[in-house]
């Protein structure tokens, strides 16, 4: 038996930061704010506090406190509130990355895919985004719509890992 | 099911791309009628390689202009389309 | 039969064929526990009803077919050679009646030049009685197994991987590449179909074969590779994917964990097909008879399995492949009566056998489930044996279908008679056997065409390859299709050559120039459960849960589907028709409120300093003039011209607004949206969030709606078309003035993880002023009534602005997608059909029904929707009618023939209520 369990998080500020104009100064005005870079296409960077994960080129998921965001931005950007239509899974234990190749098509098994990587897939006809939190953990923001139906597709396919 | 090269995200299953259309059909919005219309509907439609835009709607949700051989499939570059981005 | 090699054992398992009891050992697969208990005919042919044994040892295997399982689980049109024997296994022969041994359909073996080939088609001509009349029969009697009626219990699965290199096929070189492959550091997947991995080796024993097998296996699992049994690699399709089919559990078990089967989807940087090659039979009469084998598969009996399937045996062979056969059946004790040589001299393999050189087989006889007599030329003179089983040797097709399928060539190896791979067009290499296949004989049948059988499974004989000659056809794809060669369930993996060899004799040509068929994935058949996935069990696909889901499934509404969606379509109390709570539901929104969920249509939250831009292009209406804290209804074009959804725009602050459109088009819009921005417009300053399932929606509408606003919100509401921000228990909502219904009307719209405690209060503040829940079927009928459109109904693709009435509000300035399509002039030309409404003379108008101006005439128009007038009772319509604006007040019939349903309606203003628009005001 393959050991993985999903779960569901509590619900988090989610934000969508765009950069439409000057992203370079806009990278270094947030470096110099909150103390780490933009992250990458593919990575997260950042705290519980104040994270940030890549899923698009000139787009952010933020999660945490964004209230510094505004005055970063200014007028070379801005956040639009979608947290509540996103749901935040939990996949623990070793397993994690199987489980994310049922139904997918994604190779979440890769050695490159680590620790804060971040990756937006479909898995099992739904759109999902992925990000690494450690080795034995992922997290996945999941449509709210189709929570509980990746809920209980996760759950069926953990049963049969092997 | 292809494998698409997306400039952002790198090689990435087909089944998360949508097609678009060709390069060659789209019109300027302030286009004539006529132009327009030659435009849409009068296209090269090639046996052979063509320029064709996707989007990478259930990835990073980017547009490229994919230049495919429509008979074996074989994708000889993916440009990125969009806004200035950082790396 | 049972060889002396195959003592029985404490380990047997138990199995039943067609009722009866037989054991078998662990490892068997069901032909050899057949041949094992001395079974010899296992099924009836698919046109002829000849009796059938086991030919191959693999899934190559075109006769032995069974139905394996039973209930759910039942497999029909298993090959017997592809199952392996567990505990409690129920096989049951096909296609006979009442019983194997007795089967009246095998009197169609003797209506044989009936079903000749091309049968079907010849039926299709002359008169069509004449194809009734066979079809009844046909159906009846040509067929394999029966499909279960009962659904499968059991889950399948489907699953990704990557990997550096898939080798398939276990055999010596496969094993040996992917220990190679693995121990270089590269992510390896190694696959064979069979149980247990060595392939060729686990027929031709070398010494301590064995242990290099476990000892190979044990590397590549040592360095990180995946070794896959039970899993056929049956798909080979762009850039490298694979897709792989494993069986869990075998045809009929109960898998251990629930999962039968999975399918890989395996995308490789490089594939090896070590898919070795399949022994071709030997075409002449009667070799259809049970007791006539493939030598190499009576060899793996022998061999693998213990079993020796006949104790006199005479072998045919055009090469030296077929001796090993002879020597393994020497060592399991039985005599070899004759080996008939195809080639003219001997070739030194032969000694102490009794070799005829030149020879070949003529004819065979025998009993129903046996092989009695052999009969063959020797040197022209005809000679005849008695036997039990005949051994042949055709020579040897290499497994291309992968190569084939994954766009590569072949070419044609004289001295093997066979295909082998030639260029590659992705990243495929064929390796060992396949590759290289043994040089044989001669390849072309020689003996009579009559009962030769090629394809076994489809019961085309060379006579039928004869007569398709004859009749005209001269291409290999003309021959498969009017023969159906190679169109079984074995996709002619046994027979192709032979009917090619047959057919490049009768063009006159070499093999090679008479061309091949094409290789088509699946390379052996897959159960369809595969396909569907998870899905299998469920709707195909996700439901889209509202955020309110458990709110609504409390009041037990009866729901409606709306792409993936669900709604409530009505909130039915006790005793009420779905037609009786829809009206009561669009009563109450008439005379006091109404609450209903709103939250599945399309949101985009469009910011920045060219939002205007952005909006104005997307939508054919003007946007920029709109104050903050103002909205308007707006409609968007597709690039011809043609209406293609239609919303609502919102400034709700200085440089953001709130767009929203139809639910069925959301994701089309936010690719349309997504494409103008960052395809057409990249430098633009503007940002475009999708934020449908963001926010909940909830609206309330009615007379009563806004005073039931005022309370909640405990403000002045805004005024129709404006929006304001404002708390609901404490909650921060959106407040939008709109209305769909016709009533003063109001859209709330909240962080959809706090929608519950907001529509809680919300539905406390309607049943309050008098109202009640209303779903879509009421919602239906309001707008009807209203005559506001809806996308999909009136908004069909093919109506422009004009059509719709809606040219008024277009964006004088142009720059709107679409607004270059709408120059055509054929979409001002007389006869469009435009918008009208329709009320009834008498009857009730039909859905969908064809307006015509007497029965008989051309229909000039259709109904897009229909409904009842909510206070007043009376079938109303909108409909599309040609030239429809100055037609009010003419009488057309609307009829639906294929319902049988009519009524008489006059046309008039697609308003039927409130035309003036009074009740949005205050």
């Amino acid at each position: 038996m393959t050991d993985v369990t999903v779960s569901i998080l509590p619900s988090a500020p989610l934000w969508a930061l765009e950069i439409w104009s000057n992203p370079d100064a806009v990278a270094a005005r947030f470096k110099a704010a909150t103390g780490f870079a933009l992250p990458k296409m593919g990575s997260s960077d950042g705290s519980e506090a104040l994270r940030l994960i890549r899923y698009e080129p000139t787009v952010w998921l933020v999660e945490g406190d964004a209230s510094a965001l505004p005055s970063i931005l200014a007028n070379d950007g801005t956040q639009t509130a979608i947290g509540g239509g996103i749901v935040r899974m939990l996949l623990s234990g070793k397993g994690w990355r199987r489980l994310l190749m049922e139904g997918g098509v994604f190779d979440a098994e890769s050695p490159a895919f680590t620790t804060g990587s971040s990756a937006a897939t479909i898995i099992d006809h739904v759109n999902i985004r992925l990000h690494v939190h450690s080795d034995d953990a992922c997290l996945a923001y999941v449509p709210l719509s189709y929570a509980r139906g990746i809920l209980h597709f996760w759950e069926e396919a953990a049963k049969a890992l092997d | 099911m292809m494998l698409i090269h997306c400039p952002h995200c790198g090689p990435r299953a087909q089944s998360e791309f949508v097609y678009e259309r060709t390069v060659d059909s789209v019109a300027p919005t302030d286009a004539t009628t006529d132009q327009a219309m030659q435009t849409l509907f009068t296209r090269n439609n090639p046996r052979g390689v063509d320029d064709e835009i996707w989007r990478h709607s259930f990835g990073c949700r980017a547009w490229m202009v994919i230049t495919r051989h429509r008979v074996t499939n074989e994708i000889s570059h993916v440009r990125a389309v969009g806004p200035e981005t950082l790396p | 039969m049972t060889g002396p090699s195959r003592p029985s054992s404490a380990t047997d398992i138990n199995f039943t064929f067609d009722g009866k009891r037989y054991s078998a050992r662990r490892g068997d697969t069901l032909a050899a526990a057949l041949l094992a208990n001395g079974i010899g005919l296992v099924g009836r042919s698919f046109k002829y009803h000849r009796p059938r044994g086991i030919m191959t040892a693999g899934v190559e295997e075109p006769s032995a077919l069974v139905t394996v399982g039973e209930g759910g689980r039942t497999e029909p049109n298993t090959r017997a050679t592809d199952v392996f024997v567990y505990d409690g296994l129920v096989a049951n022969s096909q296609n006979r009646w009442p019983s194997l041994s007795l089967d009246f359909g095998a009197i169609f073996g003797l209506a044989a030049p009936l079903f000749s080939a091309g049968f079907y088609y010849k039926t299709f001509f002359g008169s069509a009685k004449r194809w009734m009349f066979y079809e009844h029969f046909i159906r009846k009697a040509a067929g394999l197994g029966n499909a279960p009626t009962e659904s499968d219990p059991d889950r399948f699965s489907q699953r990704a991987a990557f990997c550096d290199v898939l080798v398939v096929g276990a055999g010596p070189s496969g094993l040996a590449a992917a220990v190679d492959a693995a121990e270089a550091g590269q992510r390896v997947i190694l696959v064979e179909q069979d149980e247990i991995l060595g392939a060729s080796l686990i027929r031709d024993p070398q010494e301590l074969y064995s242990v290099w097998v476990q000892n190979c296996a044990e590397r590549i699992r040592a360095a990180g590779g995946r070794i896959l049994t039970r899993t056929t690699a049956s798909g080979y399709w762009e850039h490298d994917l694979v897709t792989l089919t494993q069986r869990l559990a075998e045809p009929g078990q109960v898998p251990h964990n629930g999962v039968a089967q999975r399918l890989w989807h395996v995308r490789a940087g490089q594939v090896l097909l070590a898919t070795g090659s399949i022994e071709r039979p030997v075409a002449f009469p009667n070799n259809d008879r049970p007791g006539v084998m493939l030598s190499q598969a009576v060899r793996t009996y022998v061999r693998r399995y213990g079993v020796c399937p006949g104790q006199r045996v005479v072998i045919a062979t055009n090469n030296d492949d077929a001796y090993l056969t002879a020597h393994a059946l020497q060592e399991a004790g039985a005599q070899i009566v004759a080996i008939l040589e195809a080639r003219p001299a001997p070739a030194g393999q032969g000694q102490n056998l009794p070799v005829f050189n030149n020879a070949h087989p003529l004819s065979t006889k025998g009993a129903r489930h046996c092989l009695k007599n052999v009969s063959g030329s020797v040197d022209g003179v005809t000679k005849s044996w008695d036997a039990d089983l005949l051994a042949v040797s055709g020579g040897f097709t290499p497994v291309v279908h992968l190569h084939c399928q994954a766009g590569g060539t072949l070419e044609w190896n004289d001295a093997a008679q066979a295909f082998v791979p030639a260029q590659s067009r992705q990243n495929v290499k064929t390796i060992g056997g396949a590759a290289a296949p043994a040089p044989v004989f001669n390849a072309t049948p020689v003996a009579p065409a009559k009962k030769s059988f090629v394809d076994f499974q489809n019961d085309v004989t060379l006579a039928d390859v004869d007569l398709a000659w004859a009749e005209g056809y001269r291409s290999v794809e003309h021959l498969k299709r009017y023969t159906t060669l190679g169109m079984a369930t074995d996709q002619g993996k046994t027979s192709n050559m032979g009917a090619l060899a047959r057919l490049a004799e009768k063009q006159g040509v070499a093999i090679p120039e008479a061309g091949l068929t094409t290789f088509r994935p699946p390379y052996t058949p897959v159960t369809m459960g595969l396909f569907a996935g998870a899905g299998a069990k469920d709707a195909g696909a996700h439901k889209r849960r509202l955020a309110l889901y458990d709110v609504h499934a409390a009041k037990n509404p009866i729901w409606q589907p709306l792409g993936y969606w669900f709604r409530p379509r009505a909130y039915p109390m006790a005793g009420e028709t779905l037609a009786d709570a829809a009206m009561r539901e669009a009563r109450s929104v008439r005379t006091s409120a109404g609450l209903t969920d709103v939250s599945t249509l399309a949101k985009f939250e469009v910011s920045g300093p060219d939002a205007v831009a952005l909006l104005e292009t997307i939508c054919a209406t003007t946007v920029g003039k709109l104050a903050v804290g103002r909205g308007r209804y707006t409609f968007m074009l597709r690039e011809d011209g043609f209406v293609f959804d239609d919303g609502t725009v919102w400034r709700i602050d200085e440089n953001r607004y709130l767009l929203t459109s139809s639910t069925g088009g959301a994701d089309r819009m936010a690719t349309h949206l997504s494409y103008v921005r960052n395809y057409l417009h990249p430098s633009w300053h503007v940002s475009v969030v999708n934020v449908q399932e963001h926010y909940a929606g909830i609206a309330i509408a009615g007379p009563k709606a806004k005073s039931a606003v005022a309370k909640l919100i405990g403000e002045e509401p805004p005024r129709h078309m404006s929006t304001i921000s404002a708390k609901i228990a404490g909650v921060s909502v959106l407040v939008l003035a709109a209305s769909y219904s016709g009533e003063r009307a109001f859209e709330i719209y909240v962080d959809a993880r706090n929608a519950e405690p907001v529509w809680t209060h919300c539905e406390t503040a309607v049943i309050a002023e008098g109202g009640c829940l209303y779903g879509l079927e009421a919602m239906e009928f309001l707008r009807i009534e209203k005559g506001h459109l809806v996308v999909g109904g009136e908004i069909d693709g093919r109506t422009t602005p004009q059509d719709l009435a809606l040219d008024k509000m277009l964006n004088k300035a142009g720059g709107f997608i679409g607004a270059s399509g709408l120059g055509r002039s054929a979409l001002s030309e007389p006869g469009r059909r435009q918008l009208v409404g329709l009320e009834a003379i008498e009857g009730s108008i039909p859905e969908g029904s064809m307006l015509v101006t007497a029965d008989g005439k051309s229909p000039e128009g259709h109904v897009t929707a229909s409904a009842f007038r909510i206070m007043e009772g009376g079938s109303i319509a909108l409909a599309h009618l040609a030239d429809g604006f100055d037609r009010h007040g003419e009488e057309l019939i609307a009829t639906s023939p294929t319902r049988g349903q009519r009524a008489r309606v006059r046309v008039i203003a697609p308003h039927f209520y409130d035309s003036a628009g009074e009740r949005y005001r205050d």
